[in-house]
């Protein structure tokens, strides 16, 4: 545990220094909390709710989802950069398990980012837009689980992603297919409730919406009672299946370098 | 001008060659880019399903100015997309230093460096929109509304271009500033809606500081009567002039501290 935990480290103190990258990123976000805010009051202008739901609810969850998307991205993108540079080798040999390894470094990145990144977001958006609260104790518990469920599931999905390198040179064009994906259907743009039905049924067999609509879905009280532990059931089958998933397209993967001959 | 269009050309080609030795890539690029426009036209879409109208204007009309907005953005993509790697594939590595002694313009020799297959999604998509956007305007549309439509879809397209270019050039002095390139260009993300439902602070500066206005508004407002900003819009193509002056300007500056300090 302890080496890991060294990992997760090491990766927070080199991301302060991009601090220009952090930066970049803050401004950024403020900025797209800017257009949320002043998209929905626009729409907002000529009716109180939209599918039942209320401009105050409605903000609460566009801003929870948005700051929840930005977690559910992951190691993937350092995982094709190693596979790339042709590191992933060295790394094989190295006495960690290079699956714990990129996930400990994931860690490491994420502390920072709820710090430097989402902590702001809350900051700003608790004192300039009337966002709600869940109503119960229980409920941010819920939430939280939820979320963490969510995280881990963006996390191997992205690992998946990314040990695609082994056999695409584009990494960038399967990253950006990536994030459309998972914008597109896990709910972070618009609930899914509000999708048109067809839509909506395809989206309930897919990991997207088990990764941000759910937890959100439980934080802004859009399901609620026994909903909610049916949610966490489907995010933690996601879960697993992902998880074996990872196992066994990770050993594949690990063939073909040693056809590579690497 | 004759020659560096033959150079352009050499550029080009050597570059197809490459992009057609990785043809799945060049899929997943061009796939890629239109799935990532579709999802924030499905976004507004499914709100559509939900409402009338948005401060005034409707599906369409917004529909509109994000093609605008995309095929503008599409023709920066193609030809210029290599701005952004001025600091670390340039500057950084020292390859900017072998550019200078060559007889070529140095922008034009990073430029011309990459044809950007990605870009041609981006095409594809912004005329798609268009295509779909402009027969549902109740606009009349004659050899002159057309003429207008490619000017301002090139105007916009060169103020892309000319804020990018501005905010690269700080490169020179910072070894990278793809950061900060990087966090202006996200603010072209409030042009897609009408600059309208804004705060007045916004709007002034998005049309008179960072004019990502001019990049999809004010064009559409030309052809949408209601918007108030028919004449207005007139000044994009001159904004895209003089945000191409001023750009090159800067550039030039850069350029010669950078020469100057003899790193």
């Amino acid at each position: 545990m302890g080496k890991y935990w060294q990992i997760a480290k090491g990766r927070m103190q080199e991301n302060t220094a991009y601090s220009a990258w952090y930066w970049a990123g803050t401004v950024s976000s403020v900025m797209r909390l800017l257009i949320i805010y002043f998209f929905w009051q626009a729409v907002y202008a000529n009716q109180t709710t939209i599918q039942n739901i209320n401009l105050e609810t409605m903000l609460t969850y566009i801003v929870i989802a948005m700051l929840l998307q930005g977690f559910v991205g992951g190691v993937g993108n350092e995982l094709a950069e190693n596979i790339k540079e042709g590191q992933v080798a060295i790394e094989l040999m190295r006495p960690y398990d290079m699956i714990f390894k990129m996930f400990a470094v994931d860690i490491g990145e994420k502390i920072m980012y709820l710090i430097q990144g989402t902590l702001p977001m809350v900051l700003i958006a608790y004192f300039f837009m009337d966002l709600s609260f869940p109503k119960s104790p229980e409920t941010i518990l819920l939430f939280i689980v939820s979320a963490l469920v969510g995280i881990w599931i963006g996390t191997f999905f992205d690992f998946l992603v990314g040990v695609l390198a082994f056999w695409t040179v584009n990494v960038w064009g399967v990253r950006v297919l990536k994030e459309s994906l998972i914008t597109f259907f896990s709910g972070a743009l618009v609930p899914i409730t509000l999708f048109p039905d067809w839509l909506r049924t395809i989206t309930e067999f897919l990991p997207f919406q088990a990764m941000v609509y759910l937890p959100v879905s439980i934080y802004s009280g859009l399901i609620s009672g026994t909903e909610v532990y049916m949610a966490l059931g489907v995010q933690l089958f996601w879960l697993i299946s992902l998880y074996v998933l990872v196992r066994v397209i990770w050993s594949q993967a690990i063939k073909q370098i040693t056809i590579f001959g690497g | 001008m004759r020659r560096y269009t033959r150079l352009y050309w050499e550029f080009a080609k050597s570059h197809m060659k490459v992009m057609m030795e990785y043809r799945i890539d060049f899929l997943i690029g061009v796939a890629s880019v239109m799935l990532e426009q579709f999802a924030s036209i499905f976004f507004v879409k499914v709100v559509f399903d939900h409402i009338e109208q948005i401060n005034g204007w409707s599906f369409y009309e917004i529909l509109f100015i994000y093609g605008i907005a995309a095929t503008g953005r599409s023709i920066h993509q193609i030809f210029f997309d290599n701005l952004w790697t001025l600091g670390w594939q340039y500057i950084r590595p020292g390859k900017l230093d072998r550019l200078l002694i060559r007889p070529v313009n140095p922008l034009f020799h990073v430029v011309a460096d990459r044809l950007h297959q990605d870009g041609f999604g981006q095409l594809i998509i912004g005329l798609i929109i268009l295509g779909t956007a402009i027969p549902q305007l109740d606009l009349v549309w004659g050899a002159a509304e057309i003429a207008m439509l490619v000017v301002m879809i090139i105007s916009s397209g060169l103020i892309f271009v000319a804020i990018n270019l501005f905010f690269a050039t700080f490169s020179f002095w910072m070894i990278d500033s793809l950061p900060i390139v990087w966090a202006v260009f996200n603010l072209s993300d409030f042009a897609r809606y009408p600059l309208t439902i804004y705060h007045k602070g916004i709007r002034m500066f998005l049309t008179w500081v960072i004019p990502y206005g001019f990049t999809a508004f004010y064009p559409a407002a030309y052809f949408i009567d209601k918007s108030g900003y028919k004449e207005f819009a007139l000044w994009t193509p001159v904004a895209a002039v003089v945000c191409c002056v001023l750009a090159y300007t800067f550039w030039n500056r850069g350029l010669k501290a950078f020469a100057s300090t003899g790193s």
